[in-house]
């Protein structure tokens, strides 16, 4: 059990740090996006708003799979192929996105509507209001499901090196053990180890930002 | 943008019967989900029941073993499982699988495919359920109990009914992972939509496979695929909103419940 760790562990190791890039990069992504599309499904336009729903619907209802080969394969035969790093960073992070967006826009809606109002009549613009009033309150109140996703998003991360991407990722480097060793069950169980440690982490950094940062409602 | 609208880049979809030929694998996605669907929400209902039992060994047990399977990767069970199940078994299921099953449902790796989902959206669901019991008001259970219902009526017709129900919006999304998720099988080689979205835009535009001389770039396949998943998903979001809107009448108030893990939280309309 442990020697396969110990004789692979350059694999092993190698393969947790690109997950964990994977992971981070895409969730710098997806906050970004998920904030600006968040902003549109709550601006005081109706035409906005659509066009964020829209936004939404879309990524959420996609397979992951089917937007890695759209942003991989199928860019690259329209002629304008883009790497296989950014095209899983960009197809995990957009899919992610759009649930960072539903969860801000619930959090944009917990925060009281008489902040907002005294934020306008104090003369702040629409935008500034929400950037510097509204979305910081949001941000606070959405923390645990933020944890959600990014948990979720360490998993589904899995995905993209699993797809035709030759990213070699955890699961990827555990798959390169068990196919030099033949060992399937103990490269897999510390590819295993490897997750849940990744996952654990996840849950205590978001139980302490919860901790110190949470409004509870 | 040109290469995208052009209206070559999408005659494969009306010519000869490649649209049938997607939507056909496109039912082997549903059926797999309904399968898995079904397994699960038994399953899970199992383990959430066993992860508040009042006996601890049964309680630690699911809640080690929900715990596990809820935060691995979906698609590392599903290609641990591929290499690892017995030959026997997946032999077994080649050889006895139900005719009335399509092809691709019959294979030996599809096992793999079905008890991944099963296996990981059980324990998802377990903890959803899980949350949704536990997050009923204590006087229910005491008021069943001091009624003189024994523990399994207790669960039977006062807990399970109201924690379950308040639980729906987030069972649904779940489900709706699960729907997208069957996708994942055609990384073992199990023939549903995107697997034949990449044959499909490979021998089509190929004489040499019988493909004829239209191309289906891969981009616009998948599109489509996307699209489709995009139409059913939503009609399942949006029946799962107006069972919670009837729902939200009955059993106003309910405290929101969040579950670690999931990406889509249950958010009650406030």
């Amino acid at each position: 059990m442990f020697d396969i760790l110990t004789e692979h562990f350059d694999a092993f190791s190698s393969g947790l740090w690109v997950t964990t890039r994977l992971v981070g990069l895409s969730l710098l992504i997806a906050l970004v996006l998920g904030t600006l599309v968040a902003a549109l499904r709550v601006a005081p336009s109706a035409w906005l708003q659509r066009l964020g729903g829209v936004y939404v619907e879309i990524f959420r209802n996609i397979p992951l799979l089917v937007l890695l080969f759209i942003s991989f394969a199928g860019l690259r035969r329209a002629g304008v192929g883009i790497g296989a790093w950014t095209a899983g960073i960009a197809s995990l992070g957009i899919y992610t996105s759009a649930y960072v967006a539903e969860a801000l826009r619930s959090g944009v809606f917990s925060v009281s509507k008489g902040q907002r109002e005294a934020a306008l009549s104090l003369g702040f613009s629409q935008a500034e209001t929400l950037r510097r009033i509204v979305l910081p309150q949001a941000f606070r109140t959405v923390i645990a499901p933020l944890g959600s996703i990014t948990i979720a998003m360490i998993k589904n991360s899995a995905i993209v090196g699993a797809s035709l991407l030759a990213l070699p990722d955890l699961l990827k480097e555990a798959r390169i053990v068990n196919s030099n060793t033949f060992q399937t069950t103990e490269a897999f169980f510390w590819a295993a180890v490897g997750y849940l440690l990744l996952t654990l982490s996840a849950t205590v950094l978001f139980r302490t930002l919860e901790a110190r940062l949470a409004i509870r409602r | 943008m040109g290469y995208l609208f052009d209206g070559d880049n999408w005659e494969w979809l009306w010519t000869e019967n490649n649209a049938s030929f997607l939507l056909e694998a496109f039912l082997v996605n549903v059926e797999i989900a309904v399968i898995a669907i079904v397994l699960a929400l038994v399953l899970g209902l199992g383990l959430a029941l066993a992860s508040i039992a009042q006996a601890r060994l049964v309680r630690l047990t699911a809640k080690g073993w929900v715990d596990v399977f809820r935060n691995l990767p979906l698609i590392f069970l599903i290609l641990y499982l591929a290499l690892s199940l017995p030959d026997s078994l997946k032999d077994f299921w080649a050889a006895n699988a139900p005719g009335f099953l399509p092809e691709a449902l019959r294979g030996k790796l599809v096992l793999a495919g079905i008890i991944g989902l099963v296996l990981y959206n059980s324990a998802v669901l377990a903890e959803i359920m899980r949350a949704g019991i536990l997050s009923l008001d204590r006087g229910q259970r005491e008021a069943a109990a001091a009624l003189g219902l024994s523990y399994r009526q207790q669960m039977r017709h006062v807990l399970l009914p109201q924690g379950l129900r308040r639980m729906v919006p987030a069972t649904v999304s779940q489900l709706i992972t699960l729907n997208k998720d069957t996708t994942l099988v055609s990384i073992i080689a199990v023939q549903e939509v995107v697997r034949s979205g990449r044959v499909l835009s490979n021998t089509a535009g190929n004489p040499f496979v019988g493909g004829g001389d239209i191309a289906a770039p891969i981009l616009q396949v998948m599109i489509f695929i996307g699209l489709l998943f995009v139409l059913v998903n939503l009609a399942l979001s949006r029946l799962s909103r107006r069972l919670e809107l009837r729902e939200g009448r009955r059993t106003a108030g309910a405290r929101r419940v969040s579950v670690s893990g999931i990406e889509d939280q249950a958010v009650a309309p406030t």
